[in-house]
């Protein structure tokens, strides 16, 4: 069984303390994580860096808006062949606007499905927290093994935890 | 200048979510009244559906009146949520804080109302459809993308998407603050919403990443979308004084003149109505009064480019359009008004720092430039059409009926409405922001004095 | 509170590992005394290598002149002979005139990563002399207001004979004069420190120039508030001459040409052959003198963002103009497309776009393109190969229609491409080398980074340990 462990910090040099004695205490980096109410400088309390892939997102999204778009364009005025001011039927200029419009939205809405992913929502089981870190208290939380839970507390309590919560 | 002061996170809660938590007296009545003039504008609108657009002052040849006209304004007005929340985004403004929320929403619902008048304008909306969809399968008709009729919804749609994904992802972290700060069914409606946030390193990281990516992404559409709209009228040679190249970029930053001085409007109802004293202060308008002294002279530059180029041609009717637009009754005072409210009187107003930090004053000169900028589209649309062209070979001026009044009144009404709808369920400043402009803020210390200092991290 | 914790985590030495791979280092402060004497060292002529390039680009330059003399002699009045000339001029003007700009908007929007750029940009605004030069040749060929007896479109509408001729010539002078206004006004505490810190001409100058500065609370207040004017009167008359000289050297040379953008497009193509040429200064400097202590990633990647911004801005403003074109079908629209684009010179549009556009895009797209000094400067480099070929386009287009055209309605016949001969390439190669030479003899005055600029860099910096992890700390005065 894993039991998880929140320690509530209310000074950030605190959590950073925890963080140390966790990584001291023998616990791998990643399997223990801050929670705050703020951005903090990234690595500002040790915590493992998280790595994305948020880039491709709309690079994808752009490629598949684009081949639609084309796709959209092309047809109709295949499908109706009306010459229009002597132009050929496929113009690229005319088609332009649509090429781009589709393409954009398309990046963006595949941006914003990778934001969600990449965040790792909707989370659905979000695990053990305290409504006052969006009121400033800083968060430590590890999940770990049943037998290894006291050390964990131990760690989270030498750095000056004002409460710790378990579930 | 400096009037950012230490408030801790619990302060910042309270007043930031008190639209939320703790609804102000005024806000019950002031949206039924404002819901009372948007139910008699829908009435009206059905009463133009219902009769047809004789009920309007539309005759040939002037198709295109004030519908058109506030269509291209609301539009306008939406630039400023891009405007103020990507670029100052991307050029690390910290002044931009407060302000975000409040101009990307007012994008969102902007856009809304903008749509509606095409849809409106067009007499019988439901037809509308057949723009959208192959109607006839059989004969193979299909919408036509050649149109820049077709391109204004489908750049208009995007961008409405866009901002309001955009706007619901910044929303996030402050959702899941109003979870923790709610019970029974606002915490079951907040908990859905905010997907389980929890604010870890990752979470915020790919909120930041994902901020500056998305408003890198917005800005070239933003920039798309006005254009297009400027070639519903700049494609068409047939009237004149339409047909300019200049038209895309004098409409953009046009737009961004209108939409950023509707922020600070907005701004000064926001601080007045919630008492947000601490969060938007007099630093913020004087900042936004420089950045919109810079975009105002811009814009004036492209008036002027637009003009001398118009009649640089020489040619004969090009030069009597000029005329009546500039020096004919009725249409010079129209002409003498917009420039002396569009630029003379808020700029002016804007070189003084005491107006720059004196917020009523902000408030009226950000008014006077949203009326310039209705006339100014006014006189581009109207009287190109109204003088006889090749095509239509009639003569008539345009006056706008009363009832046509009403609904650009009831647009105004509409728009606040949902703005107060909103600020009802979702806070109008990002909360994280607000906090984050704490954390990331300190000071230097260089012989005797403090120099207020931003932390950076490494590229 | 979190700002407690800004400087209690300061004193914190440890700061993660993991973290600091993924980030270039922050750079290092550099001990005020050493910069002045650095910096005042650096303005030192007695190194070899740039003494023989001062030769070899004076020598270059003069040729050139020679040149353009004979030119003027033997091709006098012969109007499609001048339209490599006048590209050449359009184009440095464009490159070194726009460059100023990246030092002015920034400055005054306060932004720190700046300062050690402003003073290069500055300098730039000098080639204008070299411009304004070349520019006399131009002036003589350019057919008057009123030919045969009938005004030609112009902006000048009802103005003098002389009007596109006088106004050239004076919104030169006054973007000169702006230009030496800016650099001094940047470079007065320069002047005080090359006064306390060199010997000999130089002393003696810089006292002169320095006008007693000695660095009072005053002194600096006005010095803001005139390098804030000095930038305001350059932008004005900047954009001004971009009027003048893209209406009246290209587009009223060629008949039912209306292009109201045109001048914008001509002014934005500008700022990004700006920034190109600040990259490509920069660059050189801290390969070749040794700036490499002061110039950092910092300021490649910020002008690497602009100028992929000013790319992506070229592509919309030049569809802007086209589309309308393409959609109007008059016969002033399709003289538009016909002649400057599908017309003679369509490769030559196809490389520009190519270069001004399309590879410097999918090239600085790349994060870690604008986080390397070589790859920013690459992307600098086709921009200006870009921006050369869509002033070659339109610039020798416009030359070579013959003056008995000009009251037509719309240019109906088109005139076949011009290619330059060798006196033009002389011309185009000496104009060039004269403005890198009037720059490099500049930084033989006043070093190439402003001292006072990097001074306050130094100051409003500080890299410190944030908890446990490493940031920068920005002062923001006022």
């Amino acid at each position: 069984m894993s039991k998880s462990v929140l320690g509530l910090y209310s000074d950030p040099n605190q959590a950073a303390d925890a963080m140390d004695a966790l990584k001291g205490a023998g616990f791998p980096l990643g399997t223990f994580d801050v929670l705050t109410g703020t951005p903090y400088p990234e690595g500002a309390f040790g915590e493992h860096v998280p790595q994305h892939r948020l880039f491709r997102f709309p690079a994808f999204g752009a490629i598949i808006g684009f081949t639609l778009a084309i796709f959209l364009t092309a047809a109709t005025q295949i499908a109706y062949p009306l010459v229009t001011g002597g132009k050929p039927i496929l113009s690229l200029f005319a088609m332009l606007v649509i090429l781009y419009e589709m393409s954009m939205l398309s990046a963006v809405i595949s941006t914003v499905v990778g934001i969600v992913i990449e965040s790792r929502l909707p989370n659905v089981n979000p695990g053990i927290y305290d409504n006052r870190i969006t009121e400033g208290l800083i968060g430590v939380v590890i999940t770990t093994d049943d037998d290894k839970s006291d050390t964990a507390i131990d760690a989270l309590n030498s750095a000056g935890a004002m409460e710790i919560k378990q579930a | 200048m400096q009037q950012r002061r230490t408030i801790d996170q619990i302060h910042t809660n309270r007043v930031l979510l008190n639209g939320q938590l703790d609804t102000p007296k005024w806000w019950a009545p002031t949206v039924i009244v404002l819901g009372i003039i948007v139910a008699i504008g829908f009435f009206m609108i059905g009463i133009m559906v219902n009769k047809g657009l004789g009920v309007t002052g539309l005759s040939r040849p002037v198709y295109w009146g004030l519908f058109i006209t506030t269509f291209v304004f609301w539009v306008g007005i939406s630039h400023a949520g891009i405007m103020i929340s990507a670029i100052l985004r991307l050029s690390q403004a910290e002044w931009r804080r407060p302000v975000t929320r409040a101009a990307e929403l007012l994008t969102v619902f902007s856009l809304l109302t903008a749509l509606m008048f095409p849809l409106m304008h067009a007499g019988r909306p439901w037809r509308i459809i057949y723009f959208i969809l192959p109607y006839d399968f059989a004969r193979g008709i299909m919408p036509n993308i050649r149109s820049p009729l077709i391109w204004d919804p489908v750049a208009i749609s995007t961008y409405l998407t866009g901002s309001t994904l955009f706007l619901y992802i910044a929303l996030l972290p402050d959702l899941g603050n109003l979870r923790d700060r709610t019970t029974g069914w606002q915490n079951a409606l907040y908990t859905i919403l905010s997907l389980g946030w929890r604010g870890n390193p990752r979470q915020w990281k790919l909120q930041t990443v994902g901020g500056i990516l998305l408003s890198a992404l917005m800005l070239p559409i933003f920039v798309s979308v006005h254009s297009i709209v400027s070639w519903d009228f700049a494609v068409t040679p047939a009237v004149e004084g339409w047909h300019s190249t200049i038209f895309a970029p004098y409409f953009v930053i046009g737009a961004v003149h209108s939409g950023v001085s509707a922020v600070v409007t907005m701004m000064a109802l926001m601080r007045w109505l919630w008492k947000w004293e601490d969060f938007i202060r007099p630093e913020h308008f004087d900042a936004l009064a420089r950045l919109l002294i810079v975009v105002a002279t811009g814009w004036l530059a492209f008036t002027f480019l637009e003009l001398i180029f118009a009649v640089y041609g020489l040619d004969a009717p090009e030069l009597a359009l000029r005329e009546l637009q500039i020096f004919q009754w009725p249409w010079n005072i129209l002409f003498i008004t917009f420039v002396i409210t569009g630029y003379i009187i808020p700029v002016g107003m804007w070189l003084q720092k005491s107006v720059r930090n004196n917020i009523a004053l902000m408030f009226w000169s950000s008014l006077f430039v949203n009326i310039g900028m209705w006339l100014e589209r006014f006189l581009i649309i109207v009287p190109g059409l109204a003088r006889k062209t090749p095509f239509v070979y009639t003569w008539e001026s345009y006056r706008p009926s009363g009832l046509e009044w009403f609904i650009l009144f009831w647009s105004l009404a509409w728009v606040t409405f949902l703005m107060l709808l909103f600020s009802r369920f979702f806070p109008l400043v990002p909360l994280f922001e607000q906090k984050e402009s704490q954390t990331f803020s300190d000071s230097i210390k260089i012989g005797r004095v403090k120099v207020p200092a931003i932390v950076r991290e490494a590229d | 509170m979190a700002s407690e914790a800004i400087h209690s985590g300061a004193q914190a030495d440890a700061h993660s590992g993991t973290h600091e791979e993924a980030h270039h280092e922050l750079p290092a402060r550099v001990e005020p005394d050493v910069i002045t004497s650095e910096l005042v060292a650096s303005t030192d002529s007695n190194s070899t290598g740039v003494r023989n390039w001062m030769w070899i680009l004076g020598i270059v330059t003069l040729v050139g002149i020679g040149v353009g003399f004979a030119k003027l002699l033997i091709e006098w009045g012969d109007q499609s002979e001048w339209g490599y000339t006048a590209a050449m001029v359009a184009f440095l003007f464009s490159v070194f005139g726009g460059a100023p700009l990246v030092a002015i908007a920034p400055t005054l929007a306060k932004a720190n990563w700046v300062r050690p750029v402003a003073r290069f940009a500055a300098l730039c605004s000098l080639a204008s002399i070299v411009c304004t030069i070349w520019m006399i040749p131009l002036i003589l060929n350019l057919p008057m207001l009123v030919v045969d007896g009938a005004r030609r479109r112009s902006i000048w509408f009802e103005g003098p004979d002389v009007s596109p001729h006088m106004w050239a010539l004076v919104s030169m002078i006054t973007l000169i004069i702006a230009a030496l206004g800016l650099i001094y006004a940047y470079a007065i505490p320069d002047f005080a420190a090359m006064r306390d810190h060199s010997t000999g001409w130089k002393q003696r100058f810089g006292s002169w120039m320095a006008r007693g500065w000695i660095g009072t609370t005053i002194q600096w207040r006005t010095l803001r508030l005139r390098i804030g004017m000095m930038g305001t009167l350059y932008f004005f008359t900047f954009v001004f001459v971009h009027f003048v000289i893209s209406t009246d050297f290209a587009m009223s040379l060629v008949p039912g040409w209306r292009d109201a953008i045109f001048p914008m497009y001509h002014a934005i193509s500008s700022i990004q052959a700006g920034l190109a040429v600040t990259v490509l200064g920069l660059w050189a400097a801290r390969r070749y003198m040794g700036m490499d202590k002061y110039l950092h990633l910092d300021q490649f990647w910020s002008i690497g963002r602009l100028m992929f911004a000013f790319t992506l801005l070229w592509g919309y403003f030049f569809i802007s103009a086209f589309i309308v074109y393409w959609y109007g079908r008059s016969g002033s629209d399709k003289m538009w497309i016909d002649y400057l684009i599908l017309g003679p010179y369509f490769w030559v549009f196809i490389l520009g776009v190519l270069f001004i556009w399309f590879t410097p895009w999918w090239w600085l797209i790349w994060n870690r393109v604008r986080r390397s000094y070589n790859g920013t400067a690459i992307g600098a480099g086709l921009i200006l190969f870009g921006v050369f070929l869509d002033r070659v386009r339109l610039y020798v287009a416009a030359w070579a229609v013959p003056e008995d055209r000009i009251h037509e309605r719309f240019l109906t016949e088109y005139p076949s491409a011009v290619l330059p001969d060798v006196m033009d390439l002389f011309i185009m190669v000496g104009a060039l080398a004269g403005c890198v030479f009037i720059v490099l003899a500049a930084t033989r005055v006043l070093p190439i980074l402003s001292i006072w600029d990097v001074q306050q860099f130094n100051l409003l910096y500080r890299p410190v340990n944030y908890m446990r992890t490493k940031v920068s700390l920005i002062g923001k005065p006022d």
